[in-house]
């Protein structure tokens, strides 16, 4: 199980460096995607089952369509990206050592046997899932709904000429 | 469902009625409308909290509980709760959003919708911030009001505004980081991050594992003191501030820094008030800040970076009152927060009012403008008197409040130091005042006039707020100690 866990940290290393670095928005929005989703495997493994499905249905799932969505919508030229990372070739190297760092932590950590911590015996993690959502963290539910609204406004103004 | 019950539902469906509606109506409508809808949700905000403190205070409620839209009669369901505290933080929400919105008519000609939409989501993390009763779902809504300072400030696209805005972003994100290893700590240990189960389980619980705690604790203050910008972590603010549109820059100083940082402390410190050390490390973070602000603000030149690091100070003062651990030493800091709202939001909009006559902010290029701006001069006057604690402005009546509760919590060396300090405070005003106001007028500005509309509008109200509170305060203390709270 922690082979798994530590497989998935590297790739959720990879993917987001992938997500911060890549040039194209969509390609950008799909590896944040992917990142989500191995981050949602290690919630699975480690117990946390409504939260993994959570993690990827919508983190994983409804906000890459949200986020997709919202480039669809912007207009920002693709000529003019290129100029904004006229850098790229100075960046080129920083993906590469962090990918390397990632597979040189997870190989150790899988080789060294380090051993996770353990959760709280006294958490409660056996809640139906309409409980846990909808009375238990109706509050976050809220606020799920607020960042979604936050994240398309921030995606439309970002990379929209003018309104 | 009560009246109270309502009121206290609006707090978040009515921003979110103002975004639907913002982005249902055709561009052309929104644009004309958009801001004059911010401008009523802000004013509803205001009333529903005054509304809604009498209520309380009629009811002789210390907190109303309530949950929204679904179980909303189910007793033990809330997830949501008012206090006392926290309606005076909704109305502060509510009033300097009122001054952002009315210094956005004249600052912001493009993207109005998307500035609408984004104070809307910035309203909506901050009330969730102060109203939630559970410190994950307070992470939750401070990520919110992250993201959507962020994008206020980088949405205008100058380079100094994605400069400052990546700077608050990579602070904010290290934050976040601090935040919620803290909280898995604590949720380690506990097992619950409801606020009234945390103190139950930590009372009971044997110190085994107390090392944990402290880690929590440490993490979280650092990650706190990044939003509220203390010193050592206020190296984002000034940058922010300076490169962001003046309505923006109103609402990080005015209100921003102190829900997601000063709130999460309040909140902090009384859910882990068996841990002294929480109350030292926040003296010493004040004393510093408040020191550290005032010999940095005075050595610049630009208007608003001036104002970012008498921030910087403001909060230490803040700080200090909340240090104290006391009730009187709360009342000062809670004041303080009302009052820094009110003389920030003054000197933001007389810094709208001078860069648009002027076209620029820095202090060596005025001179002379009270001639030419009556107005802003004489409101900059009692913004910077107030700020200084000068009686009978508002300012004084808070930081006599925190020297006097720092005095009786034998923090002498404290209190001196926080008196000494509003020379400072009086020093770099006056230095601003006199390069900006007083002297010879150059040449290229003879022809200037003061500004008009929603600003000036803006700056009458809030002179007449700063020296209204200042002589009304003392009711305000007559009225706290009249309910035993004093």
């Amino acid at each position: 199980m922690e082979t798994v866990i530590y497989i998935c940290l590297g790739l959720m290393l990879i993917f987001g460096v992938m997500a911060v670095m890549l040039h194209s928005m969509t390609k950008s929005a799909i590896a944040l995607a992917a990142a989500s989703a191995a981050l949602g495997i290690i919630m699975y493994e480690m117990g946390a089952v409504w939260t993994a499905l959570i993690e990827i249905s919508v983190c994983s799932g409804l906000v890459t369509v949200i986020f997709i969505s919202a480039i669809s919508l912007s207009n920002m030229d693709k000529k003019e990206l290129e100029k904004v990372y006229e850098d790229k070739k100075r960046m080129s190297l920083l993906p590469v050592i962090l990918i390397v760092s990632g597979v040189v932590l997870v190989i150790a950590a899988i080789s060294a046997g380090v051993s996770l911590p353990e959760a709280n015996q006294t958490v409660n993690t056996s809640g139906d899932l309409r409980e846990i959502l909808w009375n238990n963290r109706q509050a976050d539910i809220w606020g799920q709904i607020i960042i979604m609204i936050t994240g398309s406004a921030a995606v439309v103004v970002l990379f929209r000429e003018r309104d | 469902m009560s009246a109270m019950a309502y009121i206290a539902v609006s707090f978040l469906v009515v921003p979110l009625i103002i975004i639907i509606i913002n982005n249902l109506i055709s561009r052309k409508a929104a644009g004309k409308v958009s801001l004059y809808m911010a401008c009523a949700c802000a004013v509803i905000q205001m009333a529903s909290s005054v509304t809604d403190f009498f209520l309380l205070s009629a009811k002789h409620l210390h907190e109303y509980k309530f949950t929204l839209l679904w179980n909303m009669e189910e007793a033990g369901a809330e997830h949501f709760g008012v206090t006392s505290l926290s309606l005076v933080i909704l109305f502060c929400i509510g009033f300097v959003s009122l001054i952002s919105v009315l210094i956005a008519f004249k600052t912001i000609e493009h993207k109005k919708i998307s500035y609408v939409n984004l104070l809307m989501t910035l309203i909506l993390g901050m009330n969730g911030m102060v109203i939630v009763t559970d410190l994950f779902s307070l992470y939750v809504f401070l990520e919110i009001v992250g993201i959507s300072s962020f994008v206020l400030i980088a949405m205008f696209q100058s380079e100094t505004g994605l400069e400052g805005a990546f700077k608050y972003l990579v602070m904010s994100a290290l934050a976040s980081i601090f935040i919620l290893t803290g909280l898995s700590f604590i949720f380690m240990y506990t097992g619950s991050l409801q606020y009234s189960q945390i103190g139950d389980i930590l009372s009971v619980k044997d110190g085994s594992q107390q090392t944990l705690i402290y880690a929590a604790v440490i993490l979280l203050i650092s990650g706190f003191a990044v939003k509220t910008g203390s010193v050592p972590f206020h190296s984002w603010l000034p940058d922010a501030h300076q490169s962001a549109d003046t309505a923006v820059s109103v609402l990080l100083s005015g209100i921003v820094i102190k829900v997601a940082g000063i709130y999460s402390f309040i909140v902090l410190t009384n859910l882990f008030s068996g841990v002294p050390a929480i109350n030292l490390t926040l003296a010493i973070m004040g004393i510093v800040s408040i020191v550290t602000g005032a010999l940095l603000a005075l050595r610049q030149t630009h208007f608003k970076r001036i104002v970012a690091y008498s921030s910087v100070s403001q909060m230490g003062y803040i700080l200090l009152g909340i240090s104290t651990g006391s009730t009187l030493g709360l009342v000062g800091a809670v004041a303080h927060i009302f009052n820094h709202a009110t003389f920030k939001s003054t000197l933001f909009a007389n810094a709208a009012a001078l860069h648009e006559q002027t076209g620029t902010l820095d202090i060596n290029e005025m001179g002379g403008l009270q001639k030419k701006m009556p107005v802003t001069g004489f409101s900059n006057i009692a913004a910077f008197l107030s700020t200084a604690g000068i009686p009978p402005f508002a300012g004084f009546w808070s930081k006599l409040l925190i020297i006097m509760a720092l005095w009786k919590n034998s923090m002498q060396v404290y209190a001196g130091i926080a008196l000494f300090s509003s020379i400072l405070t009086a020093a770099y005003f006056l230095r601003m005042q006199k390069k900006v106001f007083f002297g010879k007028v150059p040449a290229k500005y003879a022809e200037l006039k003061e500004i008009g509309g929603s600003i000036k509008f803006a700056e009458i109200m809030l002179t007449i707020v700063i020296i209204g509170a200042g002589v009304c305060f003392p009711l305000a203390l007559m009225y706290l100690k009249g309910r035993g709270i004093l």
